[in-house]
């Protein structure tokens, strides 16, 4: 037992991410609850009919909001399915949790719905991103002790945790998530928070990605991304041509606008994620070109070959041009910038250290030859750069989470936990003394 | 086995054997059960009974073998685990978390993952030790407190230390400040307070806590201004650093190149190579007679063998023998009063076949002594060997014996060219006296007319003339250099010497010949009085062969100026003259007697 280090005392670890929510059992290498961090809600006074539907895991008012009567739709059947009225809210945004109205409904489903387990038996690991703040891991902690009763409580950081989930204690974390992208410096496990970088570069993406799509250019006209809930039929049509579809006239009243949009985002997202790509060698029209086109079809049925535009979607994270930059004063900053920041913030000494450990870690890092491209940026700029950018997906999309499943099955953690004693004991303070 | 014997049935079923042995079992009886008894285990018994118990070795191996045992995984007895509570004594709380134990183990037994705590040992101190030891106008000593408990808290990481510190009001402090800070603490206090091991154990840890703040900080400057270099600097450098390394190669290589050439053509070993090219284009200019093209081919060639310039004499080219002089650089009289005062001693560089001036290295004068030509090597080696000189070897090789030596060398050399000429006119001469008899018997009659040996020579008195008039005299007058005024009137001195050489034989009269090489003033103009010497002993030697009294003269001549002349050279005269006692001519005995005077006296 010791010789390996670990010593599983079954701990929870739930990842409050801006897309999902992770949670599963410490000691696992992939989360057990993948849910949706979005959330459909009505605000309705006759709310009883949707109650009667199964699928969501509705939760009702576990926390609610001063308003009235909020019905929840969260989980996996929550947001993405349409209902009549149905808005989609985000309680996370740059990263923190801004609304911590529906994070213990969030929670509770994934603990109690899916993993069907019982909080108040295992310790919890909650993962936090290095800019929280003091209130919001307080309020965290009061949340799990006092709404769920867990025995011990722990939250780390997820630029530790995915330097852990790296097997390295001293990296450069550059973890490009949903809505942000962050540099970490991690020393020692602790992390340089001078050093800390972060924007909300992957929204520019997908923004500059969405403004792409919908606005016509010379070959095609703009694309309507219409959700696929809100479709009747459509016939196939060949590439380029305008799609044949028909609405579904019952659905258009009750469609919300902020649901219309979140759906939006996630077609943006798809077609991100099956289309776009990055050169590896920095913008050319050329090499765009002869990297030729790539497929795509969208809910409406118009299909079309997206060529050279689809690589200046990737060049927004490292590059922006000069008239974005003039027409946006508060432009996100690009990747080099954010690592060129968070370096010229740390110790000189400590530079090629981190530079010898970069680690690449977020869903959105994902995105078709982005690590190429980031190794060619840095090698250029640096003289040793070793960059870690996990091959298996899972690893990439959820390393906050399994940094976390390795940390709470580490035996030598388990003095670490704030047990719910001490909690009661010292108060919120206890918070801020044990998780440094 | 072919098949089973009446015998192996019975013993298979464990029937006693039969009284009565059938003739297929003569032996069943011999094989008692005591030998059957004896049969080891893991043998079959019928190959135990093919190969009897002969061969217990073989049998042996043949034992069952033993596997090793399979490992036992729980099989036995198995293990149950149970989900146990346990006490960490890590954690100050009494929280009962619960992981997966087998049965039996003690849930009040010490958490294995405990001993891993282990805190830092960190300094604290008292007030009165404060303000004795560790006042600082810099620090205040809540932000000394402040500055440990981080310290402490961070197990001494001082990049996470400098990076959460933050103390409120206090003025923003560097990394290096705040090591400074704590390390001086540590070292005052481990310094002051009783301690209780040796000396050097206490003078280790407190180097241990050794920090020098402008030294790290200048390190850290110079380690940030590395980073900071601009790509095009970055370039620039290793533009540089190639550039560098191409250099040195390309040195290396001519130098390489050149050392090799030198080994090949002088076996000299050459030095460094950035020793500044000497012009010699004066040497070049040294020849009476050469041309520009000769003046190029000799550059092309290489300038160490300035080629006699071409006279009317056939033999010219044969009479070359004397080492040329060495054209001495003109020297300011300020240096040579310099190299006066402080002992210097200047050595002319030897002349090397390339055209670049080789520098050369510091070497023992006693290794470099003056070889002759290969090819006279053998004769002046046996003339040296009758001196009983060795030439490759000198017991006290001082510059002046060195360049006696050298002398000897080239007065020895030119005695080997000149009796080599001196053969070849003399059976020049005997040819053509013979033909010259042969005639006479001819035409008696004809006796009347002029000889036309006396043609002959006047030809050569017309060349004679003409060389002292057109030539040496405009020489010396028109040049001014000493040493090459010095050495062009060797060169004349060795022209006369031929001419001497072709009348004295026909005419046999002594004035003539030698009136004009041997003034005075032309020898006491001579800078190199050696080398005239050694011409001079040359034009006495071969002359004394065939003209005894010019011989004389010469010898008279050699007497006046014997002062000049080392001794080494009064061998060579005795020499010279002695190789000479096998003539026809008594004066050669003579000639030895006054040299032998000259010397003793």
């Amino acid at each position: 037992m010791v010789n390996y280090g670990g010593d599983e005392v079954s701990a929870l670890v739930l990842d409050i991410g801006t897309s999902t929510v992770r949670a599963g059992y410490a000691g696992d290498d992939t989360p057990k609850a993948i849910i949706p961090t979005s959330y459909g809600f009505k605000k309705d006074a006759s709310a009883e009919e949707d109650v009667s539907m199964t699928e969501p895991g509705e939760e009702g008012d576990a926390s609610p909001k001063p308003s009235p009567k909020v019905t929840m739709y969260v989980g996996n059947n929550g947001p993405t399915v349409w209902r009549e009225g149905m808005e989609v809210a985000h309680p996370v945004r740059d990263g923190l949790i801004q609304d911590f109205g529906p994070i213990p409904a969030l929670a509770s489903y994934a603990f109690r719905d899916v993993m069907r387990c019982d909080p108040t038996e295992h310790p919890l690991l909650v993962t936090e991103p290095a800019w929280n703040t003091a209130s919001n891991r307080e309020r965290m902690a009061e949340i799990m002790f006092e709404d769920f009763g867990v025995p011990a409580f722990y939250i780390a950081n997820t630029g530790v945790l995915n330097a852990f989930a790296a097997g390295k204690g001293s990296a450069l974390v550059i973890d490009i998530g949903h809505d942000t992208a962050s540099v970490t410096p991690v020393i020692d496990g602790f992390v340089l928070r001078k050093g800390l970088a972060h924007s909300a570069l992957p929204q520019l993406v997908r923004a500059h990605a969405h403004h792409l799509l919908t606005s016509s250019n010379s070959s095609r006209p703009g694309i309507q991304l219409l959700p696929h809930q809100l479709i009747a039929n459509k016939q196939a049509v060949d590439a380029g041509v305008p799609p044949r579809f028909t609405l579904r006239a019952d659905r258009q009243a009750g469609t919300t606008e902020s649901w219309r949009k979140w759906y939006e985002d996630r077609e943006v997202e798809e077609w991100i994620q099956a289309v776009a790509g990055v050169l590896d060698q920095g913008w050319n029209e050329q090499a765009a070109a002869q990297r030729g086109a790539r497929h795509y079809e969208f809910a409406t049925g118009y299909n079309y070959y997206f060529g050279s535009e689809r690589f200046s979607v990737g060049e927004q994270f490292f590059t922006h041009s000069p008239q974005l930059v003039a027409s946006n004063p508060n432009l996100p900053k690009s990747i080099p910038a954010l690592i060129t920041q968070s370096l010229s913030a740390c110790d000189p000494d400590i530079r090629q250290v981190l530079m010898g450990n970069v680690v690449l870690t977020g869903g959105g890092s994902l995105f078709a030859g982005l690590s190429e491209r980031l190794s060619n940026e840095l090698s250029r700029n640096f003289a040793h750069v070793k960059i870690h950018a996990p091959g298996n997906p899972t690893e990439r999309r959820y390393g906050g989470w399994l940094g976390g499943s390795i940390l709470a099955s580490l035996g030598t953690f388990h003095q670490l936990w704030i047990s719910k004693e001490e909690w009661q004991e010292h108060g919120s303070k206890i918070v801020a003394q044990r998780c440094k | 086995m072919a098949g089973a014997s009446a015998a192996d049935v019975r013993s298979i079923l464990s029937l006693p054997s039969p009284s009565t042995p059938g003739p297929s079992q003569p032996k069943a009886k011999v094989l008692g059960t005591s030998e059957r008894a004896r049969k080891p285990e893991g043998i079959s018994r019928e190959l135990y009974s093919l190969i009897g118990p002969s061969a217990p070795t073989l049998a042996a191996q043949l034992a069952k073998p033993r596997l090793k045992q399979k490992p036992n995984l729980g099989g036995g007895g198995r293990v149950k685990w149970e989900w146990q509570t346990f006490k960490n004594a890590g954690r100050t709380d009494d929280l009962r978390l619960s992981h997966w134990a087998k049965t039996g183990t003690d849930p009040e037994a010490e958490y294995p993952f405990a001993k891993y705590n282990v805190q830092p040992t960190s300094y604290v101190y008292s007030q009165d030790e404060y303000s004795r030891f560790l006042e600082d106008k810099e620090w205040t000593r809540e932000e000394t407190d402040y500055l440990f408990e981080l310290v402490r808290e961070y197990d001494q990481r001082f990049y996470i230390v400098g990076d959460r510190y933050d103390y409120p009001g206090g003025s923003p402090r560097t990394l290096e400040d705040l090591k400074d800070r704590y390390y001086s603490v540590c070292r005052k206090l481990v310094r002051n307070r009783p301690w209780a091991g040796d000396e050097a154990s206490k003078a280790q840890l407190i180097s241990s806590f050794q920090f020098d703040k402008d030294r790290e900080a200048t390190r850290k400057k110079y380690v940030a201004c590395l980073e900071n270099r601009t790509k095009a600097q970055i370039a620039e450098e290793d533009a540089l650093y190639v550039e560098l390394k191409r250099l040195e190669q390309t040195e290396r290589r001519f130098k390489k190149n050149r050392d090799e050439l030198l080994r090949t053509l002088l076996g000299v070993e050459s030095g460094l190579p950035d020793i500044p090219v000497e012009d010699e284009a004066p040497l070049n200019g040294s020849g009476l007679h050469v041309d520009t093209k000769d003046i190029k081919k000799n550059k092309r060639k290489g300038t160490h063998e300035v080629e006699t310039p071409i006279s009317a004499t056939p033999y010219s080219a044969n009479v070359i023998s004397l080492g040329q002089p060495v054209p001495r650089k003109a020297q300011s009289a300020k240096s040579a009063a310099y190299d006066a005062l402080h002992c210097i001693i200047r050595t002319e560089a030897p002349q090397t076949t390339s055209n670049k001036a080789a520098h050369t290295p510091v070497y023992l004068r006693g290794l470099k002594l003056p070889a002759p030509k290969s090819a006279v090597a053998a004769k002046i080696a046996q003339i040296l060997g009758e001196l009983g000189i060795s030439h490759t070897r000198l017991v006290m090789p001082t510059k002046e014996n060195c360049a006696q030596l050298e002398s000897l060398i080239e007065a020895a050399a030119a005695l080997v060219e000149t009796k080599k000429c001196v053969d070849k006119v003399e059976q020049d001469i005997r040819i053509a006296k013979m033909r010259l008899s042969s005639q006479a018997n001819e035409g008696e009659e004809d006796a009347a007319g002029t000889p036309s040996g006396m043609d002959v020579d006047e030809d050569a008195e017309g060349v004679e003339d003409e060389m002292e008039d057109g030539r040496a005299p405009s020489v010396v007058s028109t040049r001014s250099t000493r040493s090459i005024k010095g050495y062009k009137q060797v060169r004349s001195l060795r022209l006369h010497l031929l001419s001497a050489m072709l009348t004295s034989n026909s005419h046999d009269d002594p004035q003539y010949p030698l009136s004009t090489p041997l003034q005075p003033g032309l020898f006491q103009s001579v800078e190199n009085g050696r080398t005239i010497a050694g011409s001079y002993l040359c034009i006495l030697s071969s002359c004394s062969v065939f003209s005894p009294i010019s011989g004389m003269l010469l010898l008279r001549k050699f007497y006046v100026y014997r002062h000049k002349i080392s001794s080494t050279y009064h061998a060579t005269a005795i020499v010279l003259c002695s190789e000479r006692t096998d003539g026809v001519h008594d004066s050669s005995r003579f000639l030895i007697d006054i040299i032998i005077s000259c010397i003793s006296g």
